[in-house]
């Protein structure tokens, strides 16, 4: 019995207030050192599901898991991009250094196919990474997800939007993304599998448009007369 | 020369019987559905007998399952027979509509003997669930004639084969019904006394002919045999007695092939990565399914898998009346490498090919791709999207331009001013060489919402978004 118990609390599925448990999560760096400090020095969960929880694309989400795409694909690990909303750009994974043979995009027609898809993923020893855009998902549907996640050692990433963040869900890992100022990305953790939530930080993501993040914007001329506003009204 | 003749008494029967679950009373039929020409041992019990008739053998077995004879289909079966008997023995000949010859005599020292020889084959047969007479003879007749009898004996010896065949009633002996009958006015009666005439009054009494067949049955006149050799592709059908309505009652059949076919594969040191499964039905154009792996493969258990995630996206139309599998394309089977795409070993890759292999059969061929760079300015055509292939190109990656990660389906207006402008213009001009003319200006924008934008305006003045910078 009381193996079993230490057994909960070493591996931080029972929620302890009172202290910070330096858990035995196996995890994958984020390649970001802020926000590996607050994810109290891990990174991504391997073998568990992460949401992040964002309104729009377009504000780095993608640069937050880039680091941990370019280091699985040249490891020979597949990265997969179930249901994307838009298109992966190749040249710019390529340009990024993402070893494109490894990434896989898949399209499925349905709500069935897509969690059939996820699974299947998920429990196979090839995958590296699953970055997953579901429509809706019911609670069990995510703890479904969450058992075939930690039959395999990998990162799952569902992207969902932002309002998710007041239901609970299973999953191990959840930041809320929003933009912040000067291009960079604010990482909200909602919840961390055996810590405190609450966590905040904000990570420079100008790089990704290649900015200089404390300059200001270099105002090009444009080729608008009267200001940008005109030219939309085309 | 030593020759092995395999007869098999009821061939359809047994081809039949091992695509079935269940044990039914069954019986084959002839063409014009009259006659019992075969019957399974669960009919005998009921008191079917081969000859009857079939009205007599309904109301014996009112649940018996009919087979109608065809001389085409027991062709193709005789041969899917000779295929596996070509993997013991180099020569050998299929003689329609129900017999097999090999010759066995130059095997004697690879089996070391001849009764190594008869219990590989014996053993064979088993494996196949098949019934069959065997005769050794030292002339393909002699061999044929003795196995016909069902008296087949594991011995090669010249003068106990004559000894035997002289025994034999002239019945058997597969004279033409006129000479035969000529042969019984004589008051012939045995093969031993049609030996013992003197050749020239055989000829010349008889016909030159019946003289032909007794010299080739004895030895004594050469009596060449064709050449077969099994064609370069894997076909297997299975048939069945009563229409199959349910999924689950192809699989059944379905791994019996799909085990012949690892075999075939691993004797051929081959591998493969399309199947064609054909499902026949009565009324019905037949179902076609073309199923493919991601990667070569051989195991039984991988293709089982993926015929039966596919058949459960698409259900039967119709009952189905029989099935064939069949396999055109053959791909050497690559040694294990070090230099895989992986680079790991070789379990990965496998496990690679069975997970793609997985997706494809139930998502479609369509559902995955693998993107890749093009060159191209345009950006819409600056990348493609591939079927799944383990190529080994590498990609160019430097002197890539700045592009964001999401690139839209398809421009989309931009409805309010971006809040802050970053970088450009980036003058994008080309597809003058195909009609697919591009003239735009690239801005990096970044709109109210905080989203960092790549945004156009074309040769209109329109503004629009391309891509998001995620």
């Amino acid at each position: 019995m009381s193996e079993l118990l230490n057994t909960l609390m070493r591996d931080a599925r029972v929620w302890q207030g009172h202290r910070h448990t330096a858990t035995h999560q196996p995890a994958e760096s984020t390649g970001y050192q802020r926000l590996d400090n607050q994810l109290g020095g891990l990174g991504w969960p391997t073998g568990a599901l992460s949401e992040c929880l964002l309104d729009a694309p377009g504000i780095g989400e993608l640069h937050l898991l880039l680091p941990l795409m370019q280091r699985l694909s040249h490891r020979g690990k597949t990265v997969f991009w179930i249901n994307p909303p838009h298109t992966p750009y190749a040249p710019a994974l390529a340009r990024e250094g993402v070893n494109l043979d490894q990434v896989v995009m898949v399209h499925t027609d349905n709500q069935g196919d897509f969690l059939w898809t996820l699974e299947n993923c998920l429990r196979s020893p090839v995958t590296g990474l699953v970055m997953a855009w579901p429509d809706k998902l019911a609670a069990r549907d995510i703890r479904r997800l969450q058992l075939a996640a930690e039959a395999g050692s990998n990162v799952c990433v569902l992207f969902r939007e932002r309002h998710h963040a007041e239901q609970n869900s299973p999953a191990a890992l959840r930041l809320e993304l929003t933009p912040g100022d000067h291009q960079a990305l604010k990482v909200n953790i909602v919840k961390r599998r055996g810590s405190w939530p609450g966590q905040r930080c904000s990570l420079s993501m100008g790089h990704r448009a290649d900015l200089a993040s404390q300059e200001t914007p270099r105002i090009i001329r444009g080729p608008w007369r009267q200001g940008p506003g005109t030219a939309a009204n085309r | 020369m030593i020759w092995l003749y395999l007869h098999f008494p009821h061939l359809l029967l047994d081809h039949i019987r091992r695509a079935r679950e269940d044990s039914g009373a069954l019986v084959i039929v002839d063409g014009s559905g009259q006659t019992v020409l075969q019957a399974c041992p669960e009919a005998r019990e009921l008191g079917v007998q081969v000859g009857m008739r079939l009205k007599t053998a309904i109301t014996l077995a009112p649940e018996l399952a009919i087979v109608q004879a065809d001389d085409q289909q027991q062709a193709r079966i005789l041969e899917g027979q000779a295929r596996w008997l070509y993997r013991y023995a180099a020569h050998v000949v299929p003689r329609p509509p129900n017999g097999l010859l090999a010759e066995v005599g130059s095997l004697q020292r690879l089996y070391g003997g001849l009764p190594a020889v008869w219990q590989t084959v014996e053993q064979a047969l088993d494996e196949h669930q098949l019934t069959a007479w065997s005769g050794l003879g030292h002339t393909p007749l002699a061999a044929r004639l003795i196995a016909r009898t069902g008296k087949g004996e594991c011995n090669a010896d010249r003068d106990h084969i004559l000894r035997t065949l002289g025994q034999l009633p002239l019945q058997v002996a597969e004279f033409d019904e006129r000479t035969c009958t000529r042969l019984q006015r004589l008051g012939l009666d045995r093969l031993q006394q049609v030996f013992d005439l003197p050749p020239a009054e055989l000829a010349r009494r008889l016909s030159p002919e019946t003289l032909a067949r007794v010299q080739k049955i004895l030895g004594s006149r050469p009596d060449p045999q064709p050449d077969w050799q099994p064609p370069h592709q894997f076909r297997q059908q299975a048939d069945f007695a009563r229409e199959i309505e349910q999924t689950q009652g192809l699989l059944f059949p379905l791994q019996r092939i799909l085990s012949d076919l690892e075999d075939d594969l691993c004797w051929r040191q081959q591998e493969t990565d399309t199947l064609f499964l054909t499902l026949q039905h009565r009324h019905e154009e037949p179902t076609r399914l073309r199923i493919r792996t991601s990667g070569p493969e051989h195991r039984a258990e991988a293709f089982l898998n993926l015929i039966r995630l596919r058949l459960e996206r698409h259900p039967l139309r119709a009952p189905v009346l029989s099935l064939q599998l069949s396999v055109k394309r053959f791909l050497g089977r690559e040694a294990p490498t070090e230099r895989d795409l992986l680079g790991e070993t070789q379990d990965l890759n496998e496990a690679w090919h069975t997970l793609m292999s997985r997706l494809q059969a139930r998502l479609g061929e369509s559902a995955l791709s693998q993107l890749a760079p093009q060159a191209d300015h345009r950006p819409e055509r600056a990348w493609s999207a591939a079927s799944l292939a383990r190529k080994h190109q590498p990609t160019e990656t430097t002197g890539l331009p700045r592009r964001p990660l999401w690139l839209l389906q398809g421009p989309q207006p931009l409805t309010s001013p971006p809040q802050a402008w970053f970088a450009g213009p980036e003058r994008i001009s080309g597809g003058w060489w195909d009609g697919q003319r591009v003239l735009r200006d690239y801005y990096i924008a970044q709109l109210d919402s905080g989203q960092l934008a790549w945004v156009f305006r074309d040769t209109q003045g329109g503004w629009y978004i391309h891509g998001w910078f995620g």
